[in-house]
């Protein structure tokens, strides 16, 4: 059943929403991975936009749930295999590179020294 | 000795006073390097600067109507889509990665600010 209520209807159409949203951030900087140069980017760019334009007005939960798996279907089959991650982030390449320091550790400035003054 | 004198005498130039420092555009720490990579956080105008130059550039907003208030679908009358590019121009401008569901709560320019002003790692 699509929601009985107004309520679980406007909830399921929120969350669609948020779907969509998070598949168009990921598509479009997956198209980023793919086309480095910024003038195909800027292309591929507005075609991707465009199709999303394109169901914008659909009204149906059923069809949307479809249009929304189908479009994720299309992502996971164009991933990059070689993302470009910001260096401090997990899966870049200054990830953990310089970890904090366990607090309590003091560099001692004088060891062996100790009894010479 | 004093022949160097009397030539330093001659060849001295009149002291002048700088300029009054009236336009200083950039903030101090401009020009402090620091080399630590823990201590170089943005300052909060330069964040806003930066924050409202990205989305003055984004094509179909009005350059005029941007304000560090203003919110991207109400006051701009821009899509959901298009607040999705704007949080990824200012992910490219500051070399940030927002995770998905944080980056889906950015609505305004407000928003952007702190988050940006409050990330440890804003380039």
């Amino acid at each position: 059943m699509s929601g009985a209520t107004a309520a679980a209807y406007l909830a399921r159409r929120a969350a669609q929403k948020e779907r969509v949203r998070i598949l168009y951030r990921r598509a479009l900087k997956d198209t980023l991975n793919w086309a480095v140069h910024r003038h195909l980017f800027y292309q591929d760019a507005s075609d991707l936009r465009e199709k999303f334009e394109a169901h914008k007005h659909a009204e149906d939960l059923d069809t949307i749930d479809k249009m929304i798996a189908a479009g994720e279907a299309t992502y996971n089959k164009w991933r990059h295999p070689d993302p470009y991650i910001v260096p401090w982030a997990p899966g870049g390449s200054k990830f953990t590179r310089n970890p904090v320091p366990p607090s309590g550790i003091e560099i001692v400035y004088d060891y062996g020294r100790e009894d010479n003054e | 000795m004093a022949l160097r004198a009397a030539v330093l005498r001659h060849i001295r130039l009149p002291v002048q006073t700088l300029p009054a420092a009236g336009s200083r555009p950039q903030s101090q720490l401009s020009f402090l390097r620091l080399f630590s990579s823990h201590d170089d956080h943005l300052t909060k105008e330069e964040v806003i600067d930066r924050v409202l130059d990205v989305v003055k550039s984004f094509p179909k907003v009005d350059p005029s109507q941007v304000t560090p208030d203003v919110h991207f679908q109400n006051d701009l009358g821009l899509d959901s889509l298009d607040n999705v590019e704007i949080v990824m121009a200012l992910e490219e401008e500051f070399k940030l990665e927002i995770p998905d569901k944080e980056a889906d709560k950015i609505d305004s320019c407000n928003l952007a600010i702190e988050y940006i002003y409050n990330h440890p790692l804003a380039g």
